[in-house]
């Protein structure tokens, strides 16, 4: 592993009688970018504001560098924060917030323009300078609080939901332009936020949070395709849970039993990662298939076509057309099941009855055990 | 929505209301301007007695509204920003001068720290004279800082701590965070109380009569010519030079500083705890509450002590002499409270009106009558009371001596508080409502009974409260008015603390009080959070 840049350790947290943070131990590369997800009062911001310095560590340590920090106060940790509603103040102009915190060091003034002019060209907002924040729209406010973090050059970056206040669109652009700096800057970053589509697409890793447990740690694929528990799996996008045991494990895959049928499970580690709970024979299961590993045929084929196996009939109950595809709701091995269809043929509806074919591959096999 | 009038019943309102704000208004200002004639105001500029009252007055305006915000802002800032002990104890003594008669903390001054003080003298041993400016000072600055307290801690609590947070982060703390962000936000904040301030400070007349001596003030020096050479003209010219000034303080306050302010700009409130406060910080600032603090709470002790001795600085023998004849044979108290009831329950059902017709309203004069309702928050007691001493005590209308002049005069005088409450929870209740009622059929009028009134209990209710407890605490308004007839308890006050009789003046000040905090304890039992007292 890389090396490390900041180290959770065991750190815990109440406020009143309520445990925010339960012993979270977590480490973070140099260079970077780390997600915090999870749902509300999972203590996620919790964590942040900790690292951050704004609240005191009560239980466990925290590193950032070689340096232990609990007890380093909130602007010598060199971690600075962009804050969720951006904190910009109100009696100061774009370019007096941005240089706050050099002023505050007393840095020369001749250097203090050098890296305005550098940091403000980055994020292309030279012609915002001499207005007040009132004055800005939203997306102008982001990066102008964005500026004033990277202006102190700081070790590490944390962000706190930084674009929930932004309309949709400007999201999706700035998630990206936001992502394609921190690769360029190289600087290690921890975000914070509720939106797993935003954590997919920007983390390096991703730390799924839940009641103030980490629930899983990885990369977006590894939480995507292999989530530990199903928790992770129903947060980080959409899922099937078909309950089940496992009848045999075998070269030829493993075989699930549920409600009197078979079901086949081949699924693919990546090279270098071996599953984490191989299944047992005997053993309860769950097994997670995403909408998009479901396919819809209005005949079975021939047995020589695919192998005849995970075909199963159903019929399909409703649907709603979303563009780039369409969600079905359809019922087979006595559940209902979402079937996403990618790149779908206009005039083309499933309708009653059909054949649903799940890809044995595209199975991920959860121990109930875990859950 | 506003709709344009067309029913008779409202329009017959509308013709009331502002019937009566131009007779009860508007009248008295212009016949105190029209009073004098012109060599009166020209002989202002020769009249040496009336230009050291008047830089008096600036002296005073400046010294007290200085130390009065400064000690608001201690107080503001340590109730909202720190973790100091006993900050919710500071902010309840902090309270308790708001609901009191303003001229009371001299009275109690004068009782502890004069030439006979039970402080000064008694404890002390010391020969001290509080008569003069600087007990002026002392006491103004006691009586109205809690006004200065209250704008600046709903300023304080406005200001996200988040952005104290991103301060601390980007490397300031201690201090320099309190220069560089907490001070700047609150600066706007700042001088709005100051402004309020300064307009008490120098429409002041209950503690500069009690305790200033020889050295008079505009509001004082009125009252002097009316009651020395029953010379309006001059008490009108006086009252002039005293209304100016406030006006622009008033407009100053309203128009350019209410613009200036940095609230609304960072939208969610974060829920976040106070930061630790510096340790040599945290003991500086309590050693000031407590301070201050404890001297108003003298205030108190004095008055009560003052009611149950014989004889002041001479006989501290128990008594509740005083006490029982207040009780049983005041007429000033009997007079003190029917009036105040009577004028808070109008002046409340008027200001009520009021705010509905022009918060839903359209009707010629609609920013006539707004501005008008807003206007006696801006006038000085006392020119209020020369105004309907002029106005009101001679033929056509000759109410000189009645209860009705006084009365009148509390009602008009008090409308401004109730008129913004009420605008206040009108546009807080949206017009919808009315819209459903209207278009299910009911009338302007039985909306407002049916559906406005009902939900503007809460409020009605708070600043009837008000009404009365400013009413049956003023000093300055009726003071004009007051005839033996018709005294009231804070007249008689007066008149016993400047004969001596500081033992039966200090009885009848404790039931004031007890009246007072009494009604604000009942009100808060039957009502609960539905009223609210000083929304600034």
């Amino acid at each position: 592993m890389a090396q490390a840049h900041v180290i959770i350790r065991e750190v815990s947290k109440c406020f009143g009688k309520t445990k925010v943070l339960d012993t979270i131990s977590l480490e973070i590369e140099k260079g970077s970018f780390t997600t915090l997800l999870g749902p509300s009062g999972c203590g996620k911001t919790t964590l942040l504001r900790t690292i951050a310095g704004f609240y005191d560590v009560e239980q466990g340590e925290i590193f950032i560098g070689e340096k232990k920090v609990n007890d380093v106060p909130s602007h010598l940790r060199n971690a600075v924060m962009v804050f969720q509603d951006y904190a910009l103040f109100p009696h100061m102009n774009i370019r007096e917030n941005i240089t706050y915190g050099l002023r505050i060091r007393k840095m020369p003034q001749d250097e203090i323009e050098k890296k305005l002019e550098t940091t403000a060209g980055y994020l292309d907002i030279k012609n915002l300078l001499d207005r007040t924040p009132g004055e800005i729209s939203g997306g102008q406010q982001q990066r102008v609080a964005l500026a004033r973090a990277l202006v102190m050059e700081p070790e590490v970056l944390l962000l706190d939901e930084p674009l929930s206040n932004l309309d949709a669109k400007l999201r999706v652009s700035i998630r990206a332009e936001l992502r394609q700096l921190q690769q360029r800057l190289k600087i290690t970053t921890i975000y914070v936020t509720h939106d797993q589509a935003e954590a997919l697409a920007m983390s390096d890793t991703i730390a799924i949070m839940k009641g103030g447990k980490i629930m899983q740690v990885g990369s977006p694929s590894d939480v995507y395709y292999r989530p530990d528990n199903a928790f992770v799996a129903s947060f980080v996008g959409t899922v099937n849970f078909i309950d089940g045991t496992v009848r045999s494990v075998s070269d030829e895959g493993v075989e699930v039993e549920t409600g009197g049928t078979t079901i086949t499970v081949r699924e693919r580690q990546p090279a270098g990662k071996p599953a984490a709970h191989p299944p047992l024979p005997g053993e309860k299961i769950t097994l997670s298939i995403r909408p998009e590993s479901i396919r819809i045929v209005e005949h079975p084929a021939p047995a020589a076509a695919f192998r005849d196996e995970n075909v199963f009939r159903g019929t399909i109950k409703d649907y709603i057309f979303e563009g780039s595809s369409i969600r079905y709701w359809g019922e087979a091995l006595g559940k209902e099941l979402l079937i996403d269809v990618f790149n779908p043929v206009e005039n083309a509806l499933h309708t009653g009855d059909v054949w649903f074919r799940i890809d044995p591959e595209r199975i991920h096999v959860i121990p109930q055990s875990i859950t | 929505m506003k709709h344009r009038v067309r029913e008779r019943p409202l329009s017959l309102l509308i013709f009331f209301i502002v019937f009566c704000l131009l007779a009860f208004v508007v009248y008295p200002i212009v016949e105190v301007f029209f009073y004098p004639k012109a060599n009166d105001f020209v002989s202002v500029f020769h009249n040496a007695r009336y230009m050291r009252t008047a830089l008096n007055s600036l002296m005073m305006l400046v010294l007290s509204t200085l130390s009065a915000t400064l000690i608001g802002f201690v107080f503001a800032y340590t109730v909202t920003r720190t973790d100091v002990p006993g900050r919710k104890a500071f902010k309840f003594i902090t309270l308790l001068p708001l609901f009191s008669p303003p001229f009371m903390v001299s009275f109690s001054y004068i009782m502890m720290f004069g030439r006979n003080g039970l402080i000064t003298k008694g404890l002390l041993g010391l020969d001290v004279n509080i008569f003069g400016w600087h007990g002026l000072w002392l006491a103004q600055t006691i009586a109205f800082f809690p006004v200065a307290f209250l704008v600046m801690e709903g300023v304080l609590q406005s200001i996200s701590p988040m952005l104290e947070y991103a301060g601390r982060n980007l490397g300031a703390n201690g201090f320099t965070l309190f220069r560089t962000v907490t001070f700047p936000l609150a600066r706007p904040g700042v001088a709005g109380a100051a402004l309020l301030v300064a307009i008490q400070v120098l429409a002041d007349f209950g503690n500069p009569i009690m305790i200033s001596g020889g050295f008079s003030v505009l509001a004082t020096e009125a009252w002097m010519r009316v009651e020395g050479w029953a010379d309006i003209a001059g008490a009108a010219v006086l009252s002039i030079m005293l209304l100016v000034p406030s006006l622009v303080l008033f407009f100053v306050q309203r128009y350019w500083v209410g613009r200036k302010s940095y609230v609304t700009v960072t939208g969610k409130m974060a829920q976040v705890n106070i930061q630790k406060t510096g340790k040599v910080m945290k003991w500086v600032l309590f050693t000031v509450c407590a301070a201050v603090s404890l001297l108003v709470l003298l205030v108190y002790v004095g008055l009560i002590v003052g009611a149950f001795v014989n004889g002041w600085g001479y006989d501290w023998t128990f008594t509740t002499r005083y006490i029982t004849e207040i009780a049983t044979r005041s007429k000033e108290l009997v007079h003190s409270l029917s009036y105040s009831a009577i004028a808070g329950f109008s002046s409340a059902l008027f200001s009520m009106t009021a705010a509905f017709l022009v918060s839903r309203k359209k009707f010629p004069g609609r920013r006539f009558v707004d501005f008008t309702c807003m206007l006696p928050a801006a006038l000085p007691g006392i020119f209020l009371g020369i105004g309907y001493s002029i106005g009101f005590t001679r033929p056509p209308v000759d109410l000189y001596g009645t209860a009705t002049i006084i009365i009148l005069s509390m009602i008009f005088w008090n409308i401004s508080t109730g008129y913004q409450t009420g605008i206040g929870a009108f546009q807080q209740i949206s017009p919808s409502f009315s819209e459903a009622a209207s278009n299910l059929g009911a009338g302007s009028l039985r909306i407002f009974r049916e559906i406005e009134i009902p939900l503007i209990k809460g409020p009605f209710f708070s600043s009837f409260i008000m009404s009365f407890i400013r009413a049956i605490t003023t000093l300055s308004v009726i003071v004009f008015l007051s005839t033996s007839k018709n005294a009231v308890a804070t007249f008689s006050i007066m008149n016993l603390v400047s004969d001596g009789f500081y033992g039966k003046a200090a009885a009848l000040t404790c039931v004031l009080l007890v009246i007072s905090f009494g009604t604000i304890g009942l009100a808060k039992l039957i009502m609960g959070k539905q009223v609210q007292f000083f929304k600034v």
